[in-house]
């Protein structure tokens, strides 16, 4: 492989890590913070995609689009919160994996009822649709190194939030402790809708984001969720760190299978999976297991 | 003794279809029989040993493959011989797959048998030898007429239950119970749970197995969209809707859905979101399934 | 000196900067009721987590009848005759009492891989079984669901499924928590009667317990052991008095 081909590919896959850690963040903090296991995630990721394509094709800007768009998931995330996540915080996970995939058939019969199932393209914003240059050959879309920046801004953003605030303190609190917390008088229903909120708009953000890039379409959000599943596994459920280095890894797997062995490429990331729960079955930055 | 004249009536009115010799409802029925024994199949593992796995669909479709293919490249067409050779496969294929995942306890485990179930689905889906996403057609049939593959698959669902039943009254069965109750007591009364769990995983994907070969075997095709993990969840789904950890809950769960998926599909475009709406009912307020309403006061 | 069943030596655990237990170097004499006791945070659970498995230690070692089982996994040591009374109800709460002993008997089968025959045609494990049911006094209670137990009655069942494995050594981690008068008696009797022939190390809060069957005591203050001796020297130890801070009253 030639040295440019290679830095293209890196730079996908980091491209690639990067939204994938936005919707991984918040099925990672979802499950470690409120203990539920949510297959509807990468509905949201769709959603989001839908509503930004929705809102662009009717007020012409992408932008307005995503504006509108991100408070739009946050109070889609705190009445799905409320009315369906709220019932499994004690529930055992054969009922949040069933609940949570029927919420999956629901969002997609929706989307089908709303928008049809056409794929439908969604236009970069005039401002950022030229390209840069690399080297002699190669460009980098200006859209693409605008999302990249926007998810390393959300990520460092998290960072603060997680460790420098009380509500992140309380976060963390909850990840390693949910029942402390509620018995510390924390208000903990409160904290739980808010960090589902957050993930949920994380996700359409993410959608939002890769709307121009991957176009429109019925089912966007089952791949995603998959791999993101796999990005909370490698880097531990509850941990931000380990999705941020998890989703890298498995953005830069994914785009290098593609090229390596194209035949494989979509397994290829599940072989990587395997071989470091064979290294480490708690993930790579999950609590280690104590004793046993 | 309601159970058994249930299960006895049930069994009885399967086979007299056998004589109606109509060709809606034997394929029909032979159909969702074969989805009562992936459900009875999961039971082992969801309901009596308590470990939620997406990964049975796999092993659905990994038979279903093997057969495809054992008929079409190798010219196998026997049952005698490729019926053994397809469960052996499926069961390979869970000691593996099991072995791996196991190394992930909870939600670990549900999610790391997620991800080797899209790994196979993109597999077969994304290999053109192997039939791409069109899949594959089975040359030749084990079981040529269709009467005879409703009565194999009949045969078939009875000895599962059969099997199955026997294996969970034998100590083997008790462990299982004990693991679901609380597996670190068992550990630390003596038992190495996880090698315990990775028997039911295999037993489970080589009942998965039968009911892929029979699928194929009935419909003469094989395609990924089985494998995948939407197939996994619509029979767990079949499993609470029956009620799980009683064997036979399960099978009239997934007798119902297939019901269901059905008249669905006349009544509306959109029966996808009334599947949806039983299953979020279902998990709300009948967690024990149709089985708790028989028992009153079921096993949760 | 009776031989030791088990020894430690040198046995630390470390929750990050915090030695839980540091450097207990104990033997604990075959056929003999050893007592550990010591104020809260003393390490007591720590170091009976430890001896059975569920923890892994950070150095030092755990020797049962010579042989080295530091790493040695729960149910192995479960195998090796070691059994584990836990202070909450450990139980399969959807079970009845029967058939969580049964599992517990069923446990000394050389295998449970066992799939054909029905597990009551296994008649050596239902004997097992009732035997410690009745040891117990819980043969009454057979089917009663474990989860619907009194606490009184838990605590029994807790001590009858460790019976059932027929352990050589028995731990007990504060078996009398929580129990009323009566209910204290009627387990201490029980205790005395489950130590003979066996070795037992013993954790509790209840001095009078303590000093009625223990043969030896151990005082760990802070994850390190203080004094050990039998039992008359520890109740005049002025050391031990002042371990306990406004604690038990020795």
């Amino acid at each position: 492989m030639s040295l440019s081909l290679f830095l293209v590919q890196l730079v996908n896959g980091v491209e690639y890590g990067l939204l994938l850690f936005l919707v991984a963040s918040g099925l990672t903090l979802v499950f470690g913070v409120l203990g539920v296991l949510n297959f509807a995630h990468g509905s949201f990721y769709m959603l989001g995609a839908y509503l930004a394509w929705w809102l662009s094709a009717r007020t012409g800007s992408l932008l307005l689009g995503v504006l509108i768009g991100v408070p739009a998931m946050v109070l889609i995330g705190l009445v799905v919160e409320r009315l369906a996540i709220a019932r499994l915080y004690s529930r055992d996970h054969l009922s949040q994996v069933l609940l949570t995939y029927g919420l999956v058939l629901l969002f997609n019969e929706l989307q089908s009822v709303l928008w049809g199932n056409d794929v439908h393209g969604v236009n970069t914003p005039a401002a950022l649709s030229w390209t840069m240059r690399l080297g002699e050959t190669q460009t980098w879309p200006a859209w693409r190194a605008f999302t990249s920046f926007a998810c390393i801004c959300i990520a460092i953003a998290m960072r603060q939030v997680v460790l420098k605030t009380r509500f992140g303190m309380r976060v963390r609190a909850g990840a390693s402790n949910a029942e402390m917390v509620e018995a510390l008088g924390i208000d903990v229903r409160r904290l739980f809708s808010t960090l589902f909120a957050a993930g949920t708009a994380l996700a359409g953000l993410a959608g939002m984001l890769a709307a121009p890039l991957t176009t429109v379409y019925p089912g966007m959000g089952e791949n995603v969720l998959i791999l993101s599943f796999v990005v909370v596994v490698i880097g531990g459920i509850g941990s931000i760190k380990g999705a941020f280095f998890g989703a890298l890894l498995v953005g830069l797997a994914d785009t290098f299978g593609k090229v390596l062995l194209p035949g494989f490429a979509s397994a290829m990331v599940y072989a990587v999976m395997a071989a470091i729960l064979l290294w480490r079955p708690r993930g790579l930055l999950g609590a280690a297991a104590e004793g046993r | 003794m309601r159970r058994q004249v249930l299960l006895l009536a049930a069994a009885v009115a399967l086979a007299a279809v056998a004589f109606s010799g109509d060709r809606f409802w034997l394929q029909f029925l032979g159909k969702a029989m074969i989805g009562c024994i992936l459900a009875i199949g999961l039971d082992l593992l969801v309901g009596f040993t308590g470990m939620v796995s997406l990964a049975h669909s796999a092993f659905f479709g990994l038979a279903a493959y093997a057969l495809a293919l054992l008929t079409n490249r190798l010219g196998l067409v026997s049952p005698l011989v490729t019926l053994p050779l397809c469960i052996a496969f499926a069961a390979a294929a869970a000691l593996v797959i099991g072995w791996l995942s196991l190394r992930a306890t909870g939600v670990y485990f549900i999610m790391v048998t997620l991800a080797f179930t899209q790994m196979l689905f993109f597999l077969f889906n994304d290999s053109p030898a192997l039939g791409g996403s069109d899949g594959l057609y089975v040359q030749a049939r084990p079981v040529n007429s269709r009467l005879a593959a409703y009565v194999v698959i009949w045969v078939a669902l009875i000895a599962v239950y059969l099997l199955l039943s026997r294996v969970l009254r034998a100590p083997y069965g008790r462990v299982l119970e004990g693991i679901r109750g609380n597996e670190q007591r068992m550990r630390s009364l003596g038992y190495p749970t996880r090698r315990y769990k990775l028997v039911a995983f295999v037993i489970a994907g080589a009942t998965a197995g039968v009911a892929g070969y029979l699928d194929a075997t009935l419909y003469g095709f094989v395609n990924p969209a089985q494998l995948g993990w939407r197939q996994s969840g619509l029979i767990l789904v079949t499993v609470l809707l029956g009620g799980k950890g009683t064997l036979y809950g399960p099978a009239f769960g997934a007798l119902l859905l297939a019901f269901i998926e059905h008249y669905g599909e006349q009544v509306t475009e959109h029966w996808n979101a009334l599947i949806a709406a039983l299953v979020i009912a279902v998990v709300l307020f009948l967690p024990r399934g149709l089985a708790g309403l028989l028992h009153g006061n079921p096993r949760g | 000196m009776a031989e030791a069943l088990i020894e430690t030596e040198g046995l630390t655990r470390r929750f990050g900067a915090l030695a839980a237990v540091n450097g207990v170097s104990l033997a604990f004499e075959k056929g003999r009721v050893h007592a550990v006791i010591g104020p809260n945070g003393a390490g007591k659970s720590t170091f009976l987590n430890l001896l059975s498995g569920e923890l892994r230690a950070t150095s030092g070692r755990v020797l049962l009848g010579g042989e080295d089982v530091t790493r040695a996994s729960p149910d192995r040591l479960s195998r090796l005759g070691v059994g584990r009374a836990y202070q909450t109800a450990n139980l399969f709460p959807d079970l009845s009492c029967g058939d969580c002993v049964w599992l517990a008997a069923q446990s000394r089968l050389p295998s449970s891989m066992l799939f054909f025959r029905p597990a009551d045609r296994y008649p050596q494990v239902g004997v097992r079984a009732a035997r410690a049911l009745e040891a117990c006094g819980l043969s009454q209670r057979r089917s009663a669901i474990a989860g619907q137990l009194s606490y009184g009655e838990q605590r029994q069942l807790e001590i009858a499924m460790v019976l059932a494995t027929e352990p050589s050594l028995l731990l007990l981690d504060e078996p009398l928590a929580g129990l009323g008068h009566d209910e204290a008696l009627r387990i201490v009797a029980l205790m005395r009667e489950v130590a003979k022939g066996r070795t037992v190390i013993l954790v509790e809060h209840d001095m009078d317990a303590v000093f009625s069957i223990s043969d030896s005591v151990t005082v760990l203050v802070d994850g390190r052991v203080l004094v050990t001796g039998a039992p008359e020297e520890i109740r005049r130890s002025a050391a031990v008095r002042d371990a306990y801070l406004g604690g038990e009253v020795v």
